[in-house]
């Protein structure tokens, strides 16, 4: 388990989201531009820059079937973005905030979109074939807080959200027109846009980086007071486990599978937690930064080379907190995305971007042994 | 509400129970078990300033009889870490010079022991405080 590529793009990045033949990546350099650069034999070329934004660029999600990217900005707007030919070409879409959109996230259809925001509100927004536009529906109950983060079930209906007021909702945004009723989930009492199905409270802190698994079974989020939450069975009857881990918090999670999942923040470098098979989940380990030569290291000087580093990092924390400590970040990581193959029901690979302006991808070689 | 005040006046007649055995545990020179006794049962889920305030002198008492720090984090039981940083926290709040010194001392190891992720947590939390 390694970082096979340590790409720099920019001094900060905030975001950013792969092609669906992950050779494209579309990522934002802290300002109000997106970049998209392309690999080509050895080295990335930036292919194209997409002007449109008034601010940070705080969002971005390529559609892995659609090819559409879109985009959500502080400047309160969020742009879909279509290529035609070798342009890509706006389209507006009037979300009606009047603070910063903060996340957005395609729905696994990707007939619709969620954008979290500063306004305390979650907008789905649909297409409306019609009018040629893009619609947007505001879910502006409950939330006491911005809203970090947002993540769509598998059965594109139920979205979760995280908050900065701790919680993390869970909403039906089944839509008229959009949505097809499928009598085998959950009874039609739940389908009205915007209901509420369950409010978790387990973080008293902020929280950040909902996901949820690929079955859609299980829930995580990360709190800020350094304690990652998985909830299983959310909707019927949510049974909750708290992993409270001895490093600095978390800002996004992934699952690599059932029952393993990856969390990047704080510590500039991700941290997995798998769950065994008496159902617990537990953190495991933390995963080499170092860029390895052959991706095939053995165990056994990667655990030890980490954990010397662990235990030797609290002593020099107090001497001089910004000297790099090795790893492959060097800033906090903000945003971590799967590069999934096609087919493919674990992830493999993924790619972690942060403050420091770099993208890594990380392998998880054949020899690791990935609970499912 | 009545049934919430008894349950303070139960706790603090706990508190006053948990410190004449930590006086106990002292005298016999225990001074981790006495504070792990004292850690124990902390009122963290109520409001009430008096509980807080009375576990927080019967846990002070504790920790300032702790001489060997180290020693003391080989038996201490990692799920009272949490708590205990949280006290360290109020402890250092005091300004109290001994008490103070003595915090820091513990607050080194602790860290050590538990990493970034209890100060955070101790920092984090705003609901169940002590």
């Amino acid at each position: 388990m390694s970082a096979v590529e340590v790409h720099q793009f920019a001094q900060c990045i905030t975001c950013h989201a792969w092609s669906p033949d992950r050779t494209m990546i579309a990522l934002c350099p802290n300002n109000s531009e997106v970049h998209i650069y392309k690999f080509a034999t050895d080295k990335w070329d930036r292919a194209h820059v997409l002007y449109k934004h008034d601010q940070i660029v705080s969002g971005i999600d390529w559609g892995l079937t659609s090819n559409k990217i879109v985009t959500a900005s502080h400047d309160r707007n969020s742009y879909v973005w279509n290529q035609e030919g070798s342009e890509w070409m706006p389209t507006l879409v009037i979300l009606r905030l009047n603070r910063a959109a903060l996340c957005v996230q395609w729905s696994p259809k990707e007939n619709k979109f969620a954008v979290g925001s500063g306004a305390k509100i979650v907008c789905i927004c649909y297409y409306e074939p019609e009018n040629n536009w893009w619609v947007s529906k505001l879910i502006r109950k409950r939330h006491d807080s911005s809203v970090t983060g947002v993540a769509w079930h598998p059965d594109n209906i139920l979205l979760a959200t995280t908050s900065t007021d701790g919680k993390c909702r869970v909403f039906s945004t089944f839509i008229k027109g959009v949505d097809t009723k499928d009598s085998g989930t959950s009874s039609s009492r739940d389908l009205k846009f915007g209901e509420q199905i369950v409010q978790l409270d387990l973080s008293s802190s902020w929280s950040f980086g909902v996901k949820w698994s690929p079955s859609g079974n299980i829930l995580a989020y990360a709190g800020h007071n350094s304690t990652i939450y998985f909830v299983e069975d959310v909707c019927n009857s949510p049974f909750q486990q708290n992993v409270a881990y001895r490093n600095l918090p978390l800002r996004d999670v992934l699952f690599v599978s059932e029952r393993m999942v990856i969390g990047a923040g704080f510590d500039c470098t991700p941290m997995v937690f798998t769950k065994d098979e008496t159902g617990l989940w537990s953190f495991v380990k933390i995963l080499e930064g170092k860029k390895t030569a052959q991706p095939n290291l053995k165990y056994g000087s990667q655990f030890s080379e980490a954990f010397g580093k662990l235990y030797g990092q609290s002593k020099n924390d107090g001497v001089d907190p910004l000297k790099s400590r090795g790893g492959a970040h060097e800033n906090t990581i903000t945003c971590i995305a799967p590069l999934r193959k096609e087919g493919d029901t674990i992830v493999r690979r993924f790619s972690t971007s942060g403050l420091d302006g770099k993208v890594v991808i990380w392998e998880l070689d054949e020899k690791t042994e990935i609970p499912q | 509400m009545a049934a919430a005040e008894e349950n303070i006046e139960a706790m603090i007649l706990r508190i006053e129970h948990k410190s004449k055995k930590i006086e106990n545990l002292l005298k016999q020179s225990k001074p981790v078990e006495a504070l792990q006794k004292a850690l124990e049962g902390s009122p963290t889920n109520t409001r009430d300033q008096r509980c807080k305030s009375a576990n927080w002198i019967v846990v002070h008492r504790a920790m300032m009889a702790i001489r060997d720090v180290d020693g003391m984090f080989s038996s201490l039981d990692p799920e009272y870490y949490d708590i205990l940083m949280k006290y360290l926290y109020r402890g250092l709040a005091t300004g109290d010079r001994p008490t103070c010194d003595q915090c820091l001392r513990i607050h080194e190891k602790l860290t050590e022991k538990a990493g970034l992720g209890c100060i955070l947590r101790s920092l984090a939390e705003t609901v169940n405080t002590v």
